[in-house]
């Protein structure tokens, strides 16, 4: 039997997708390289999943795993070939219990909370977090506006059950070990092992939320403001800056919340106690109004401002149909000196970019925007991009504070990481993954091009 | 007619490119709710269009439109899916039926006879086609429009909304017909664009003396993005300041194209017992009716189905309030009492 006629009898004819219509899982929420898979499957639980996932390894096949196709790093991207495996319909919320929680890794992060006993949320969220399923946030220890104080993924996984490479179900959803089993397949993007169930935690929801929303003239000003409240001893829930440029794009898409028109805007939000936020609500207003900040009114329009927080990314789709985003981070510290760098790339290559991004934990998003038509326009953003992310590096800063490696930061990861460091993450992926049939192409500058294509060379091969 | 289809396309291309592919409107899609799938996707079947391929999506598309308010860059869906899509020789003959609300009910009443599978599905979710009601009085101040499945299949409605408008002293005159909302869903623009033009003529449209009250709410939402001046009922029964009692636990459906229209948020506006009143979850949800998609995607539209009226019951409500007709056919599929606003006057 071939393997295309064993995965129809595991999970059913139509949820084999052959032929063109499986080009619709070529991409994700990365579009400058469009994959090609030979196969898509979809399993519709768990019991399938790893069905389908040993036939194909028994095979010596390779696989890519999807959630819900919102990598912004190209994770889901089957660069040569691979077969798809979705875990989108493995969304089950198993189990409630105290402040935790048994989903499939399909699920789509919002739904945890959206389910959850009214008093408890699950707090990661990145921007995508009404589709983002939670499998690939564990898989990219997913951050969102929200972990400056609660942690990224990594903080709210309590367990997960892996598939691995060979075919071996690893249960550690209540593991007991000195080391941590389960750690390492957080972030690893699925190259070591593919997230088939996860237990969560939930915090218990604050008694008070409260925003407060300030413009400055300039970036470097709300930079120096993100220090001082820190310094000043507060931890905001969230703490985020948006600059003239992505403003300008979300007042032209559907996010728009009538944004002030103002060189920086920092969006902060306090939760705790109702005293304590009282309190730290008037030590961030001094902070903002020692940096030449000004408090603004949002005149009932919270909800729209943070939303338009959220939409943020994609709103750039009203200016441009194709953008790349970056995900370097540095030190708080440092954060004016890293804006000012960066203005000072935009104006001497006179290219458009746009700042959103988590000021809080120094997790900058430089937007740049490029003509998917025409292809010098992407080098061009990638070689801006790399740029600044270097800058980022020698700032003391990592490549990737929230988006993964994936296909997209393989040359700027080995500027940061020494060669014996990467040596090291090697020799884990040999252990786990011999024959490097999970997520292939990931992480790790593959020895050759599997095709002659200036992105991929451009991405992968850059000096 | 050549002109206006090259111009379609443009506008469609337009559209397709300001699709990022970041995927936030994956969990607004019914479709993709209940398969997960890529390809049932907007997504997906926009990625189809732009890649040219004849994928199962473009059929599958409920065309709620809910997608585009989860859309970040704006991009206007309705114009792709609408240029995607053509109807096929029997799909055209049922949207000319839409057109005759009479010949509607003559077809669905000598079909609702036979054995097929059309057959079944309709006995399935209607009770008995009637005849839609005529009225007409001389120089007519309210132009009532029911829409083509309301004349149809709820009958009562009409008969309670004209007795309405009547004891309020107004002259009124049914419009029975069809939008064109249909057409559009089915991708025949100028056929719809065409049902509309002549269920209500130009002279009525430009006469700035009469009223035009629709009850369906999606065709008012359709009416209104074809530029035309026409009051959902509910808004007509605001204006006059009349208030109508539910009397037992309530909850109110949002459908899909009013929803993105914002026009059903009013509705509560007319009820005099908001205490009653409980919220189901996502009450914009597609109700799984989709037009006629629900005649001829049978499994598709099930699951859907299931999945909306999941939150219906999950309300604790004992009536729902649907002002819009296929809607309401589906959502008698939760064992709640389904009921237009009008019922209640």
């Amino acid at each position: 039997m071939s393997l295309k006629e064993e995965l129809k009898e595991i999970v059913g004819e139509k949820w084999v997708i052959t032929g063109e219509e499986s080009s619709l899982f070529s991409v994700d929420g990365f579009t400058a390289y469009k994959g090609d898979p030979s196969m898509v499957v979809l399993p519709g639980n768990e019991e399938e999943a790893v069905k389908v996932v040993r036939s194909i390894v028994k095979r010596g096949e390779k696989v890519i795993f999807r959630g819900s196709g919102t990598s912004l790093s190209g994770g889901s991207i089957p660069v040569d070939g691979e077969i798809v495996v979705g875990l989108s319909r493995l969304n089950r919320i198993e189990e409630y219990k105290g402040n935790e929680v048994i989903v499939g890794p399909g699920i789509a992060n919002i739904m945890v909370t959206k389910n959850a006993p009214p008093h408890l949320f699950y707090a990661p969220d990145p921007a995508s977090y009404s589709v983002s399923s939670i499998g690939g946030n564990i898989s990219h220890d997913s951050g969102g506006i929200h972990v400056v104080k609660y942690g990224p993924t990594f903080n709210s996984v309590l367990g997960v059950k892996v598939i691995l490479p060979d075919g071996d179900v690893e249960d550690l959803l209540f593991h007991n070990g000195q080391l941590n089993p389960m750690s390492i397949f957080i972030g690893a993007e699925g190259t070591l092992g593919a997230v088939i169930k996860a237990r969560l935690k939930l915090f218990p929801k604050p008694e008070s939320r409260v925003s407060v929303f300030a413009t400055f003239d300039s970036v470097t000003d709300a930079g120096k403001a993100v220090v001082e409240i820190f310094r000043k001893g507060v931890v905001p829930s969230a703490l985020e800056l948006m600059d003239r440029n992505i403003i300008r794009a979300i007042e032209s898409s559907r996010y728009k919340a009538d944004l002030p028109n103002v060189s920086a805007m920092l969006l902060v939000e306090l939760d705790g106690s109702i005293p304590q936020v009282k309190e730290e609500k008037e030590v961030v207003k001094g902070a903002i109004e020692d940096n030449s900040g000004r408090i603004i009114d949002a005149k009932g329009n919270e909800d729209e401002f943070w939303k338009a927080r959220k939409g943020a990314f994609p709103s750039m789709g009203a200016i441009s149909p194709a953008y790349v985003t970056l995900d370097c981070t540095v030190p708080r510290s440092k954060l004016p000196n890293a804006l000012e760098s960066i203005e000072k790339i935009s104006r001497e290559e006179n290219v458009f970019i746009a700042n959103v991004f988590h000021a809080g934990d120094g997790n900058l998003h430089p937007l740049i925007p490029y003509d998917p038509n025409n292809k010098e326009s992407l080098l061009n953003a990638l070689r801006v991009g790399e740029k600044i992310s270097k800058i980022a590096i020698t700032m003391g800063g990592v490549p990737s504070g929230e988006h993964g490696i994936g296909i997209e930061k393989i040359s700027i990861e080995e500027m940061y990481y020494s060669e014996e460091e990467i040596a090291v993450m090697k020799r884990i992926k040999q252990t786990f993954d011999p024959n490097n049939l999970f997520n292939p192409w990931k992480i790790f500058r593959p020895k050759s091009l599997p095709r002659q294509d200036d992105v991929l060379k451009v991405m992968w091969e850059w000096e | 007619m050549r002109g206006t289809q090259r111009s379609d396309t443009i506008e469609s291309e337009r559209e397709v490119n300001k699709c990022v592919h970041c995927g936030f409107c994956l969990e607004s899609c019914p479709t993709y709710v209940v398969t997960r799938s890529e390809v049932h996707s907007p997504r997906g079947r926009i990625l189809s269009v732009k890649l040219g391929l004849d994928a199962e999506g473009i059929e599958t598309c409920m065309y709620c439109r809910r997608c585009e308010i989860a859309c970040p860059s704006g991009v206007k869906y309705d114009k792709i899916i609408t240029t995607a899509r053509r109807p096929d020789a029997f799909k055209k003959l049922m949207l000319k039926t839409l057109e005759r609300p009479r010949l509607l009910y003559l077809g669905t009443s000598a079909v609702m006879k036979g054995n097929g599978r059309l057959s079944y599905r309709l006995r399935d979710f209607i009770a008995s086609p009637e005849e839609p009601l005529e009225h007409e009085e001389k120089d007519p101040d309210v132009y009532l429009i029911p829409g083509c499945i309301t004349s149809t299949f709820f009958r009562g409605t009409v008969e309670k909304a004209l007795r309405f408008l009547q004891e309020k002293g107004f002259r009124v005159k049914i419009l029975n017909g069809c939008c064109g909302l249909a057409h559009y869903s089915e991708g025949d623009v100028k056929g719809g664009d065409e049902a509309l033009n002549k269920l209500v003529p130009s002279h009525i449209k430009s006469s700035g003396k009469v009223t035009l009250v629709s009850l369906s709410s999606n065709c008012t939402a359709h009416m209104r993005e074809k530029g035309m001046n026409v009051m959902d009922f509910h808004e007509f029964m605001k204006s006059m300041n009349y208030h109508v009692r539910i009397g037992n636990k309530f909850t109110i459906h949002y459908p899909c194209h009013a929803n993105l229209l914002g026009i059903t948020k009013s509705l509560a506006d007319v009820i005099s017992d908001k205490e009653n009143m409980v919220q189901m979850d996502d009450p914009s949800f597609e109700c799984g009716a989709g037009g006629a998609f629900f005649l001829f995607n049978e499994k598709m539209s099930d699951l859907v189905i299931e999945e909306k009226n999941r939150k219906v019951k999950g309300s604790g409500a004992e009536i729902v309030i649907s002002t819009n007709p296929s809607c309401s056919l589906t959502l008698k599929k939760s064992g709640k009492k389904v009921l237009h606003i009008a019922d209640f006057l």
